[in-house]
């Protein structure tokens, strides 16, 4: 991506008040988008951590900003409250002395499905995708039907790249179809899971490990990454290897980038 | 331009923001922070290099408990931060204080927008929706508990209940956001209610509810 000398990236993520896993990704995303120096400022702001996204803007030196919700689906964090707390409305907004551009939120972008591939292959290294159903697991909400499609459309991605998967099936922690009936689900022996989360926490330490069977509900609670490391798991006559959040992936900072040449090429050019 | 206000201020004898005293010309660089109550035995103290060191040093408490509320009077101590340079420190500051720098910069310029509480409290989401019916008494006395250095918060409150609200008088409202040497300070200040406050306002707010539900009987 060409430099933008005079530009700041402004990373925006939920953050917890709970767990500091839970933005842990943010700030490595910022770090390694930094070391490249494409942009003069690198900065993240969160709905539950500090700074908020109100605060954001006193950190900011330069006029132009690019705003990456480093969220998974567009909803109603994407589409209400970052424009609300940040004042944007419309892709660019100008507003404090500043222009922002508001990109799509990383999970929608069409590099994530190189990034779950990659994934899901250094989970089980040594087993023929054409063994493997692939689970994409997203948490599910009757709530808005956005929150499912971007797993949806990278299932659908990834079955049309030629990997080569038996499956790939899309799945929730709380919707239909239910991660909890994935030996149901799946057809062949061996299966891996990758939860489509930008961080790791409750959900991927605890919540899913539990409905998946390897985990048991009064278990220890979030920081466990053992969950990660016991891989295979054999449970309910299968082989389960099961991945931690794709947001970790150290190639998230490249989707990031990638949102932003997105937005020039549409909005820009 | 944020880094050379902050060279202004250390050329104006400025060191000092929250628990940090940040020292010049240390080892081989330009930069370092440590723990104020860790200034007069530096050689002491174990090195780290680097703004990103900045995020795991800030976010455990000695007690291990996880400080996500950055103004919390917690900060581990017996550690050193080396930078190399001025956008390093800008860099690793906003890590210990995130956008403290910036926002006092604003305040100094009269540009800083203040939120009021009760604004903060009617933008919460999911279950903080229920914050927003705490009464002006319950978040006056929550200010009280919760709030300035006796309750282990560094900040100075710059927000009141709303605009025609101002805090009631007390230790909390009156902070001024350094500790010792104000004159040497950047102040760490407020301008909107944190996550925790809002938190504890959904607690008093449910308690409320819930008490003039009994009396109703």
């Amino acid at each position: 991506m060409p430099s933008k000398p005079d530009t700041a990236l402004l990373i925006v993520g939920h953050g917890s008040t709970e767990n500091p896993d839970s933005s842990t990704p943010y700030f490595d995303h910022a770090d390694e988008i930094r070391s490249r120096g494409v942009f003069s400022e690198v900065h993240c702001c969160f709905w539950k951590e500090e700074p908020s996204m109100r605060e954001a803007r006193y950190m900011i030196d330069a006029d132009e900003v690019y705003v990456v919700p480093d969220f998974i689906s567009e909803g109603y964090f994407t589409q209400e409250i970052i424009p609300r707390e940040l004042g944007l409305d419309g892709p660019t907004t100008e507003h404090h002395g500043k222009t922002w551009h508001y990109t799509l939120p990383v999970g929608v972008h069409s590099s994530m499905t190189g990034l779950l591939l990659r994934r899901a292959k250094d989970v089980a290294p040594d087993v023929d995708p054409s063994e493997i159903t692939l689970f994409i697991v997203g948490h599910g909400t009757g709530l808005n039907q956005n929150s499912t499609k971007a797993i949806r459309d990278q299932a659908e991605a990834i079955k049309a790249s030629g990997a080569g998967y038996a499956e790939v099936l899309d799945a929730y922690m709380e919707e239909q179809p239910f991660i909890a009936d994935w030996d149901k689900l799946s057809k062949t022996d061996h299966v891996v899971v990758v939860p489509f989360f930008i961080a790791d926490g409750l959900h991927s330490y605890q919540d899913i490990p539990v409905l998946l069977g390897f985990e048991k509900d009064e278990g220890e609670a979030a920081s466990q990454r053992e969950v990660f490391r016991n891989n295979p798991y054999h449970l309910r006559g299968k082989t389960l290897y099961y991945s931690s959040a794709i947001g970790t992936e150290r190639h998230m900072a490249d989707v990031i980038l990638d949102q932003v040449a997105d937005f020039d090429s549409k909005h820009l050019s | 331009m944020i880094a050379e206000r902050l060279q202004q201020a250390l050329d104006r004898g400025i060191n000092r923001i929250g628990e940090l005293i940040i020292l010049r010309d240390v080892a081989d660089s330009a930069f370092a922070l440590c723990h104020i109550d860790d200034k007069d035995r530096l050689d002491e103290l174990e090195i780290h290099r680097g703004a990103g060191a900045a995020r795991d040093l800030s976010t455990w408490a000695e007690d291990g408990h996880y400080r996500f509320t950055k103004g919390e009077l917690s900060l581990k101590k017996g550690w050193m931060l080396l930078l190399t340079d001025l956008n390093e420190l800008r860099q690793a500051l906003d890590l210990f204080y995130p956008a403290a720098l910036g926002v006092w910069i604003a305040q100094e310029d009269g540009t800083l927008e203040v939120q009021h509480l009760r604004d903060k409290l009617g933008r919460q989401t999911g279950m903080y929706k229920f914050a927003k019916g705490i009464s002006d008494a319950g978040a006056q006395r929550l200010v009280r508990e919760v709030c300035g250095p006796g309750n282990c918060c560094v900040k100075k409150i710059l927000w009141q209940l709303d605009a025609d609200t101002p805090l009631e008088d007390s230790e909390a409202s009156r902070f001024d956001g350094t500790l010792g040497e104000p004159a040497r300070s950047i102040p760490l200040l407020c301008r909107e209610a944190c996550n925790h406050f809002v938190a504890e306002c959904r607690k008093a707010s449910k308690a409320e509810f819930e008490a003039a539900g009994a009396a109703k009987g």
